[in-house]
């Protein structure tokens, strides 16, 4: 709104500039939005026509086998996934809902105390200290955070010994449990920042009220502050969990057993089975590996994909749509707009 | 109700870690205070001067670094703010934004597991307290109250538990003038009506007389004077004191005493003292203070200090007007009557010695000053 002055908008040169915008706002919106569309179009195709040349717009015979066979991918391809779809579904929404419920509450504290309740010399430093994680790109800390998963506190393959006996260290073993992806995901600096954020903006005397009415310091965080910061509570947890339902080089990295896998690592076996049999080429090619054939055979090219990519879309296109009201007054409040 | 004491205390703060500045910074030096059962007492100073955290200190939103703090007898120096039982009122209001006005009063009662029956009666007790209209303000969401409003609430929210103390940080600043002055009143009248002990901060010399039985001026840290307002205005202890209390300010001139006369400087001119001031003060230099009220004006040179006018000030409401003029370079004001003539271009100003303060050159102590008058 305010991009354009409320006076004089009716001069032709605002006119032209307004419509200008406008269409660049839908082209930005459409560009968005085709993706999507392929997506859903692809996958209500059949199999040959989801990559026939030239591609149609959208299926002449729109059909769910795409849909119905992705979610029975385990009983068609035993050797493809072990495990049946919606066990990758429920593994990704534990260590979603895991690290939510770890994340949210910790990285709030942190930050309501670093904003609030530690006053005096050791504020700016501790600050530092929690931000600092962010000044690492996370892909340089990945291999000690892999090592430190197998023996933590050690980020070594193999646990010391204690200095004069032959016995090792006790060391806490998280690798390859659904822990390794939620315990290091427990404190988020970038969340800490927009927690930190908000917290200051909040008078003191609000808390100093409330401490005068007598709540403890629990209460008044649980009471006054927590109610008052919905909004950022919903930007916080709506990055936390499109952050980890979309992870994947991290899962990859630490789990190893695929009754614990994610979603992402499913559909990159799938996807990789796919491309790998030159799925680009044609369908001929496709029946070539063992491993899929059975699946091709049904009907399942790229419109199964798709649907992948729909479902693993979806939840966080959902949690968006529910908090979409306190999403929008948060994400004003960080000033991203 | 309870008395309060204040002994010693003195607060400090440390610079954060990393700031080029590493000396501590004082909040509070040795303040020392007594307010009796059902006093209100006006806490007053310019901005940065502790007297917020006077009271923060009071209410134990912060600690004392030494020294003590009573409320009767009971020492709650190291007792949270949670146990106190104070009340206050903010300068922001400070109410509880997510909860409607009746839930900000509520909290209290929530966080005390007190009793729905309790709550109900006290309630209803504040809100036949608080006035006209004060109903309809319980039940709105805290955001749609103006500013006013907001005060009511936050006072409600403050004397629904029946406070040991009051403690008001600048209440009605941020309101405009003539809400503040509604507020005041109202303020004034519950705490007359119960009788509460209470220390009101205000930045406003005209509210903290309005408000306090007793003034403390704050400066640095220190409460340099504390009294009735006639004590703080007829005996200031020093400069600042008499400075700070009146409006327009006192007019202080540099001054020496040759003899029986004394000679302002500014102007080179020598005045004749009354023989009872030359035997209290000491030869050489001083400052002469004399508030707007205190000048004898004259139109015709009768021997007094010539003015330059530079405006004449009519205060249509008080039923006066203030002359502004020059002696040399110095700005000095007097009190004159509201038909005074603007085409006046000088006057000549006669100090009335029985209304002169006295102060030393070197420091801002006063050396003599008039006293309390026996007014009746």
């Amino acid at each position: 709104m305010s991009l354009f002055p409320l006076v004089g908008r009716k001069q032709p040169r605002m006119r032209v500039a307004w419509s200008l915008m406008n269409i660049l706002l839908w082209l930005g919106i459409i560009l968005h939005l085709i993706p999507f569309f392929i997506m859903i179009s692809t996958s209500l195709k059949p199999a040959a026509e989801a990559m026939a040349m030239p591609p149609t717009l959208w299926p002449k015979n729109p059909t769910l086998v795409g849909w119905s066979l992705i979610w029975n991918i385990s009983d068609i391809a035993k050797s493809l996934l072990s495990q049946p779809l919606s066990r990758y579904f429920l593994n990704s929404t534990l260590m979603t809902l895991g690290t939510i419920i770890l994340s949210i509450p910790v990285t709030s504290l942190a930050a309501y105390a670093t904003s609030k309740l530690i006053k005096g010399r050791a504020t700016k430093p501790l600050f530092i200290f929690f931000i600092g994680t962010l000044m690492l790109p996370g892909i340089v800390t990945l291999i000690p955070s892999f090592l430190l998963t197998r023996n933590f506190p050690f980020p070594l393959p193999v646990p010391p010994n204690i200095p004069g006996t032959d016995i090792a260290f006790p060391t806490l073993r998280i690798w390859n449990t659904i822990w390794a992806v939620i315990l290091p995901a427990g404190f988020s600096a970038s969340n800490f920042l927009l927690f930190k954020g908000f917290f200051d903006g909040i008078p003191d005397s609000i808390i100093n009220a409330a401490r005068v009415d007598g709540g403890s310091e629990f209460n008044i965080f649980r009471r006054i502050i927590v109610p008052m910061s919905l909004p950022v509570y919903a930007v916080t947890t709506y990055f936390t969990f499109g952050g980890v339902w979309d992870s994947y080089l991290w899962p990859l990295v630490v789990i190893q057993d695929s009754a614990i896998a994610p979603l992402t690592l499913a559909i990159r076996r799938i996807s990789d089975a796919f491309s790998g049999a030159g799925t680009t080429s044609t369908m001929t090619a496709l029946g070539a590996s063992s491993a899929i054939a059975p699946l091709v055979e049904q009907g399942l090219s790229w419109n199964g994909l798709m649907v992948l990519g729909l479902l693993q879309a979806l939840p966080v296109f959902i949690f968006f749509i529910f908090a979409r009201e306190y999403l929008l007054k948060g994400v004003r409040i960080q000033g991203l707009k | 109700m309870s008395s309060v004491t204040v002994e010693n205390v003195s607060r400090q703060y440390y610079p954060l870690l990393g700031s080029s500045e590493t000396r501590p910074v004082s909040g509070l030096v040795n303040v020392s205070m007594k307010i009796a059962d059902g006093e209100t007492v006006s806490v007053v100073g310019p901005s940065g001067c502790g007297k917020s955290t006077l009271l923060k200190v009071i209410a134990g939103l912060e600690p004392a670094d030494s020294g003590r703090i009573l409320y009767d007898k009971v020492d709650v120096t190291n007792i949270s703010p949670q146990a106190r039982g104070v009340g206050m009122v903010f300068q922001d209001y400070a109410l509880y934004p997510s909860k409607e006005g009746e839930d900000n009063l509520s909290y209290y009662f929530e966080v005390r597991k007190k009793t729905e029956e309790e709550k109900q009666q006290r309630l209803k007790e504040v809100a036949e307290l608080m006035g006209i209209g004060f109903d309809l303000l319980m039940g709105r969401q805290v955001d749609t109250l103006s500013g006013g409003e907001k005060q009511r609430v936050g006072i409600a929210r403050c004397i629904v538990r029946d406070p040991n103390v009051f403690l008001m940080d600048e209440p009605i600043s941020n309101l405009d003038a003539k809400l503040r002055e509604r507020t005041r009143t109202e303020i004034k009248r519950l705490l007359k009506k119960f009788g509460i002990t209470a220390l009101y901060v205000t930045h406003d010399q005209q509210e903290a007389i309005f408000m306090g039985d007793r003034i403390a001026v704050m400066r640095a840290g220190q409460v340099v004077q504390f009294g009735t307002f006639d004590e703080l205005y007829y005996s200031p202890v020093d400069l600042f004191v008499a400075t700070l209390i009146g409006t327009p300010p006192m007019n202080v001139l540099p001054a020496e005493v040759q003899g029986q006369s004394l000679c302002i400087e500014s102007v080179e001119m020598s005045l004749p003292l009354p023989p009872e001031l030359v035997d209290k003060l000491p030869a050489g230099k001083l400052r002469l203070g004399v508030r707007p009220e205190g000048w004898l004006v004259n139109q015709a040179p009768t021997g007094g200090i010539p003015v330059v006018v530079t405006r004449v000030e009519r205060l249509f409401t008080e039923r006066a007007a203030f002359l502004g003029g020059q002696i040399g370079r110095l700005f000095v004001n007097a009190l004159v009557a509201l038909d005074f003539p603007a085409e006046v271009k000088q006057v000549f100003l006669t100090p009335d010695w029985t209304q002169a303060h006295f102060f030393a050159a070197d420091s801002e102590t006063a050396i003599l000053t008039p006293g309390v008058p026996d007014l009746f």
